[in-house]
This record gives C-alpha cells, structure tokens and sequence, in this order.
C-alpha cells in the first residue's frame, strides 16, 4: 500500500512539472509580459527617460563610458547651426555695412593735400610685431572657418579628397600658427598699452564720430578711440582665443569634456566677431582712409594726416623732437 | 615691405618652433585614450595574413589567438596594405 502510494505522488509530482514546463514558454510569449533586459537595451528609450547614454567599460579612459548627454547635443546644435548663423551675421553683415558706407562716404581723404613731409608712426619693430599678428590671424581665421563652413562652402567645390588633404593641412596650421599669434597679442599688448588708457579726449572723439562722420575732425593723441577699441578687441579678444584655443589643443588637462564644449563655444564665437572687426580695420587702414596704410606698410604719415587725425599726437612730437634740436642731437622723427 | 617679410619669416620660424613644442608634448588620440589591448594599427590587415602569404611572413598562432596587431621587423610594406 505504501508502495502504491509513493507511486502515486510520484506520477502527481511528474504530471505538475510537465504541465509547468509546457506553461513557462507560453507565458514567455505573452504581450504583457515584462523583460526588463530587453527593454534596458533599447538605447532610444534610455536617451529619452535620462537624456544620456552611459554604461561601463573595461579600457582605463573612464570618459568614454558615456556615449551620449545633453550638453553633447546642445554643443552638436551650437556648432552646426548657432555657429555658422553668427558667423555669417557678424562677417557678412559687417562687409555689407562698410560697402555701403563706402559708397556713401568714400575714401577718408586728407583736406588739406600731402604736405611732402613724413613723420614716423610706428617704428620697424612696431610693424613687425603687427604684421606677424595680421598673418598669423587671416591663416588663422581662414583655416578656422574652414571647420565652421568647408563643409557648405568648399567640400562641394573642390570634393572629398581634396576637401580632406586641405582641412588636415589647415588644422596643422591653425595649431601651429597659434604660437605666433599669441606672441604677437602679447607683444601688442605690451607695446601700446600706454597709449591705449581711455581718456576724456576719447569721449569727444566718438561724439563727434572721429571724423569720419562729419565733417570735424576730432583730436586725438597717437591712438584715437577707435583704434583703442580696436586694440581692446584684440588684446581681450586674443586673449579669449588662445587660452581656450589652448585649452582645446590639450585635451583633459584641467578640463573635462563639458569645459572644452564651453571652449568650443567661447573660441568659436569670439572668432568669428573677431574677423568681423578686422575685416573693418583693415578697411579703414587701407581703401577707407588716404595715407592710412602707409602708417604701417612704410612706417611714416603724412604731415597733414597727422594734423587732422592726431593733432595731439602730432604736438607731443613735435614738443619731444624740440627738445631733442635744443639738447643737440639729431631728430629721427621726420621722415621726408 | 622689409618688416613684413621679416614678420612672416618669423611666423613660420616659431610656427615650425610650434610643430616641435607640439610634437613633444602630443600623443595621437587613439594611443592617448587606448590601451595596448583595444589599439589597431592600420599597418596590419588581413590580407597581409592570406592572399600574399607568398611574399608576407606568415602570422604565428599566437598572433592569429591573440589577435596581434603588430608587424613583423623588415616586412615589405606592401604586406600592411590596409583592406
């Protein structure tokens, strides 16, 4: 009877696990049935739940664990649309200011006519420290908007394989020209600073529009405030882009990936209002004001430029040549 | 004129001072943020392991296990030819 009855358990036993081994699949396969797995490896849903994709890895560069964040796409956004807005805004619309305002004004001349006689401006290691600055900074500006706009602009133009040779090329020189260039800012910075102090004689020259509008003409000593504000722009805009530049070219050091998007954005924005302005100065320095350019290509000015542009600037001079004549040695101001 | 041809002989001398600082300091970025384990070198492929088997020395076992990577010493350049 015992027999028999362990029997029986035994076959009950055997019934109930081949009825729960046949019912696992069929509720496996149910729609409502959760998996969370499944559901964990669908990245699109994880992006859109935590805005970010991040697991684990095995390689030491923790960092790149996570694949995707919000402040990537924010970057991705200000680099492919914000950036290339504002700087066809800025470039263009600067280039199309000053064509109308040639057209309207002309070419600033000097009334009175040259007078044959120069006096130095900048001397040559003025020059030189500019024009080194100036090269540096149209290599600069052409190879960096080569990443905001080859894209657009040139890849159609020119193809892929060129288009790739070229942007290697440029991102070398833009890296390597960087150097010169900070350089030059400094050296800038050093040499004209004490004639770049906003002053009140400053105040009087942009209220009556430097001269340039209307028909006055403003004193001013050697750096008038429009060249001031240039300098500023240069000094503080230079600055700008050569230590985020810097912080750019040396990844992760001090910085982590949020830092260098900030970078990003910082140095790309500043560029492109930087080349916005330069394309103004070097149209005052050159078509935009007669005996303008000779101040940095020969070194000297014209008399008369002097007088109605920097009639103060012209006075120290003169004072500072005087008192050389009285104390007996040469004068190396005048330049005829 | 003089002072700008001086100027860009200085750019070019202190951006080529620059290619060097650079060059010194740098690393490429797949060996900066790899290990030696998860680094290809595009000098190997797998042609160089078959068809030209003739001309090419022959990856070891090992190297075929261990997925190595690396070029043997004095191999015709024509061996790494990527795919």
């Amino acid at each position: 009877m015992v027999m028999v009855c362990a029997r029986i358990r035994l076959f009950v036993a055997a019934i109930a696990l081949l009825v729960l081994a046949a019912a696992a699949p069929v509720a496996a396969q149910q729609p409502n049935s959760v998996d969370p797995n499944a559901e964990a490896v669908k990245e699109q849903q994880l992006l859109q739940q935590f805005r970010r994709i991040q697991g684990l890895g095995t390689i030491p560069d923790t960092k790149s664990y996570l694949i995707e964040q919000p402040q990537g796409r924010q970057w991705q956004h200000y680099h492919e649309v914000l950036l290339p807005w504002i700087g066809t805004l800025a470039m263009l619309g600067m280039i199309a200011l000053l064509v109308i305002f040639f057209l309207i004004r002309g070419m600033v001349r000097i009334k009175s006519g040259r007078s044959g006689i120069n006096i130095v401006r900048f001397n040559a290691f003025e020059r030189f420290v500019h024009w080194m600055t100036a090269t540096c900074f149209v290599l600069l500006a052409l190879t960096g908007l080569n990443i905001t706009f080859g894209k657009v602009a040139l890849l159609p133009v020119i193809g892929p394989s060129a288009f790739s040779a070229w942007s290697l090329a440029a991102k070398y020189v833009h890296d390597y020209l960087s150097f010169p260039f900070t350089l030059g800012v400094i050296l800038i910075f050093l040499m004209w600073i004490a004639g770049n102090v906003p002053n009140p004689v400053d105040v009087e020259w942009l209220k009556s529009g430097g001269g340039i509008i209307g028909s006055s003409e403003p004193p001013a000593y050697r750096f008038n405030a429009g060249q001031k504000i240039v300098y500023w722009i240069v000094v503080l805009g230079g600055a700008a882009v050569a230590i985020t530049g810097y912080l750019l070219m040396f990844p992760f050091y001090g910085t982590t990936i949020a830092g260098m998007q900030l970078a990003q954005m910082i140095h790309g924005t500043v560029a492109v209002l930087f080349v916005a302005v330069m394309i103004a100065h070097a149209y005052i320095g050159t078509i935009g004001m007669q005996g303008a350019f000779e101040a940095m290509g020969e070194g000297t000015v014209d008399l008369n430029w002097a007088k109605e542009h920097h009639s103060l600037w012209l006075e120290e001079e003169r004072a500072r040549t005087d008192s050389k004549q009285m104390q007996g040695r040469p004068s190396a101001t005048p330049a005829e | 004129m003089r002072a700008f041809l001086v100027a860009c002989l200085a750019v070019v001398v202190i951006g080529a001072g620059g290619y060097f600082f650079l060059a010194s300091m740098q690393e490429p970025s797949g060996v900066a943020y790899a290990t030696n384990g998860a680094r290809i070198t595009t000098n190997w492929s797998w042609r160089s392991v078959g068809s030209r088997a003739g001309e090419c020395d022959a990856r070891k076992s090992w190297q075929w296990v261990f997925v190595d990577f690396g070029k043997p010493e004095g191999e015709s350049a024509i061996c790494s030819i990527s795919q």
